[in-house]
């Protein structure tokens, strides 16, 4: 026998008995895609994460890297007894693959989000869902990143008014219905990766959480890493039993913090 | 860029030359019948370069239009430069060549018979079928925006009765009126066609109606050449033109064209005189009937030689296309439209086909006097189409005003060059 042969001559040559330890072998040689995450892997732990009921929402091909629109959403019940607790997204081909997390409530009632990310190469975006039963659920996407020819950008950070922010919430809630609010916060994300003219690293800074609040109580959170994209947006629900104050609060580095209220009706 | 473009002519000359000439090499000559849909940049090219690089091929153009008008140059005329019929193109030189050239639409296409079948209820049969549909409006896709609200608030994103209507709104409109557009996120027909279209008209307002305004609602953060385009504007229109970017509340969720106005993300109200939405698009319908579009609705192709990725003898050019890092431009569109006349011929000839190069140029008009470019050449590496490295670039940001002047020059020479090479006409 040689000592190296092609996966496709071995199958050839070994029928029956021997086939399944050489698939065992491949499968062992392709773990799943957040087995080759540290931090995914520590967050699924002993659990099977199962696929079914997780939808991402990528562009096949982006053609700017940059800020590439991206949303996850999972289709479960969100009730006191039972409710996804939180959804982290990671992106295995960026510097660090930890994008950003969010945490959810039954007063979320929809576990659904969407942002915009950085991808600084074509690669496999994924997402695991933590539930409170314990389950978790996991999916990935490959995603294309391609600078189109026409798009030659440069990557300097216009926008003067830093902190600014924009919130947009329905005029009205149905009793027991869900409400999408829409956010967006004027921050450059310096990723710490980057240098100035001179050669020196430009320090990280950025954005590190959204909080939002209902009539106090803490109802959905975001954390973000280096690789959300400049000027953080993000989309997600909001449940409200009644009608009542929500309240964002933005958290960057240097104690930076923004804040908006906004009445919610219910009715 | 003028050189790769010769070499890619000069791949293609090879690949047919040699069949022509009859090379013992050569295991046959290309026969057959070849459809090519869509008489534009690329299907019109396709068209012609079959025929011309092997005349026993039988090859057929369906297009309905008897007159096409192109895109390019379709802002010089907006901004009041041209006539109307300075862009547009007839097929005849097409057909004295020996194209057969009907004019019809493409209704379907039965990719498991290898038949065509015509609006009217004729069929063709194909050996290979070129596809080179454009793009087609996905209507609905941005709220209130049907093909009813585009009568109220043009697209004129097809050269035709749209940039029409466009112009005649801006003819009528009074001095001090504003002028808003509605500019799409990628990717999309022409990605600096948004910004050489507001400069074109501030041009016409500088000189007919001064004290108007333009406001640009962007679903993006950035655009094509906007470092040239924004200092374009600063020298030669000042303030006039209003850039609002995706972060500054940009993005158009909702329009009323009867109220020719539109809401934005975070729910600003724009109203303009003159409305012009660029909506999201998708590759042309055809595409989708010859199963040949992804979930993205564009089409996926093999890279060497633009055959469709999931349906075997359909190769896809332009627009309709994922080309990228190619940008869908009709440079592009035409190249592609050369290489897989190439590649055509070879598999009907039982060669592989030869290796491909595309080029790209796309000029911009910032004021009659002023242009500006950004330029590169590609090729597959690794398997995929790339920018080959160091080939192309933008002009100078610092270039004066005679290098400016040049540009724009350059960019009539560009347009009268590729209307000869596709129509023969100029
Ligand atoms: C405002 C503007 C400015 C532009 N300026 C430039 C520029 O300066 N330089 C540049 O390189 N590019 C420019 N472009 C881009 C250029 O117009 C396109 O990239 C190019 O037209 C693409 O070629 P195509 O063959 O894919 O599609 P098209 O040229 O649009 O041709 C498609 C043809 O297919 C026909 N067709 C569609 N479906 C069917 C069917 N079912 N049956 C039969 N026929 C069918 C259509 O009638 C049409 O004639 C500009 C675009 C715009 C909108």
């Amino acid at each position: 026998m040689p000592t190296t042969i092609t996966r496709r001559d071995a199958i050839g040559l070994l029928a029956g008995a021997a086939a399944a330890p050489l698939l065992a072998r491949s499968a062992a040689a392709q773990p799943a895609w957040w087995q080759t995450i540290p931090a995914a892997a520590a967050l699924v732990g002993d659990a099977q994460p199962s696929g079914q009921g997780i939808a991402i929402e990528l562009p096949l091909v982006s053609e700017d890297g940059s800020a590439v629109d991206l949303a996850v959403a999972v289709d479960r019940p969100m009730t006191q007894d039972a409710f996804v607790e939180s959804i982290h997204v990671f992106a295995r081909g960026n510097p660090s693959p930890e994008v950003a997390e969010y945490y959810f409530s039954p007063l979320s009632g929809r576990a659904a989000v969407a942002t915009r990310i950085r991808l600084n190469q074509s690669q496999t975006v994924g997402a695991v869902a933590v539930l409170s039963t314990g389950e978790v659920i996991a999916a990935a996407r490959d995603v294309t990143v391609t600078i189109s020819g026409c798009l030659a950008r440069d990557d300097t950070y216009a926008a003067t008014d830093i902190m600014q922010t924009r919130v947009r919430a329905p005029e009205r809630i149905a009793p027991g219905g869900a409400g999408e609010v829409t956010t967006l916060v004027n921050h450059p994300m310096e990723t710490g990766l980057r240098t100035d003219a001179a050669g020196t690293v430009l320090p990280e800074d950025i954005v590190r959480r959204l909080i939002a609040t209902f009539d106090r109580a803490t109802i959905f959170e975001a954390r973000f890493h280096r690789s959300v994209a400049a000027n953080p947006y993000l989309r997600f629900f909001v449940a409200p039993p009644r009608s009542g104050a929500l309240v964002l609060r933005w958290e960057a580095d240097g104690g930076r913090v923004a804040e908006e209220r906004l009445d919610l009706v219910v009715s | 860029m003028t050189i790769n473009r010769r070499t890619a002519l000069g791949l293609i000359g090879a690949a047919s030359g040699a069949a022509i000439l009859g090379m013992p090499s050569i295991a046959r000559a290309a026969t057959g019948r070849v459809v090519v849909v869509g008489g534009g940049f690329g299907g019109a090219t396709a068209a012609k370069y079959l025929k011309l690089r092997s005349p026993d091929l039988a090859v057929t153009l369906i297009e309905p239009a008897a007159r096409f008008y192109t895109c390019p140059f379709s802002n010089l005329y907006l901004g009041g430069l041209i006539d109307f019929e300075a862009i547009g193109h007839s097929y005849d030189s097409l057909a004295a060549l020996g194209v057969e050239v009907v004019h019809a639409f493409a209704s379907d296409v039965d990719t498991a018979g290898r038949t065509v079948t015509l609006a009217g209820g004729d069929s063709l049969s194909y050996d290979a079928l070129v596809l080179s549909p454009g793009v087609d409006i996905r209507w609905g896709a941005l709220e209130g925006y049907d093909e009813a609200a585009a009568e109220l608030a043009p697209h004129a994103w097809k050269a035709g009765p749209q940039t029409q209507l466009l112009r005649s709104q801006l003819e009528a409109m009074p001095d001090g009126g504003t002028f808003v557009l509605v500019a799409p996120d990628n990717p999309f027909r022409c990605p600096p066609g948004p910004y050489e279209r507001v400069s074109l008209i501030a041009n016409y307002f500088k000189t007919e109606k001064p004290a108007s305004k333009i406001i640009i609602l962007d679903a993006k953060d950035s655009f094509s050449k906007q470092g040239l385009f924004t200092a374009g504007w600063q020298a030669l229109y000042g303030d006039m033109i209003e850039w609002v970017s995706r972060t500054d509340d940009g993005r158009v969720v909702r329009v009323d064209a009867a109220a020719r106005s539109v809401e934005t993300e975070f729910g600003r109200t724009v109203t303009a005189d003159v409305l012009n939405v660029v909506p999201p698009q998708q590759a042309g319908l055809i595409a989708q009937r010859a199963g040949v579009t992804n979930e993205t609705g564009w089409v996926p192709v093999k890279p060497e030689t633009f055959e469709s990725q999931l349906v075997e003898g359909v190769y896809v050019v332009g627009d309709a296309t994922v080309a990228a890092p190619m940008p869908k431009s009709g440079f592009a569109a035409c190249t592609q439209g050369k290489v897989v006349a190439a590649a055509i011929i070879a598999a009907l000839e039982g060669r592989a086909p030869p290796e491909a190069k595309w080029a790209n140029t796309c000029y911009s008009l910032v004021g009659p006097d002023y242009g500006i470019s950004v330029a590169g050449v590609y090729a597959v590496i690794d398997g995929a189409i790339a920018e080959v490295p160091g080939s192309g670039g933008v002009s100078p940001a610092d270039a004066d005003g005679a290098f400016r002047a040049r540009e724009a020059q350059y960019a009539h020479g560009w347009y009268r060059a590729i209307s000869n090479d596709i129509w023969g006409t100029a």
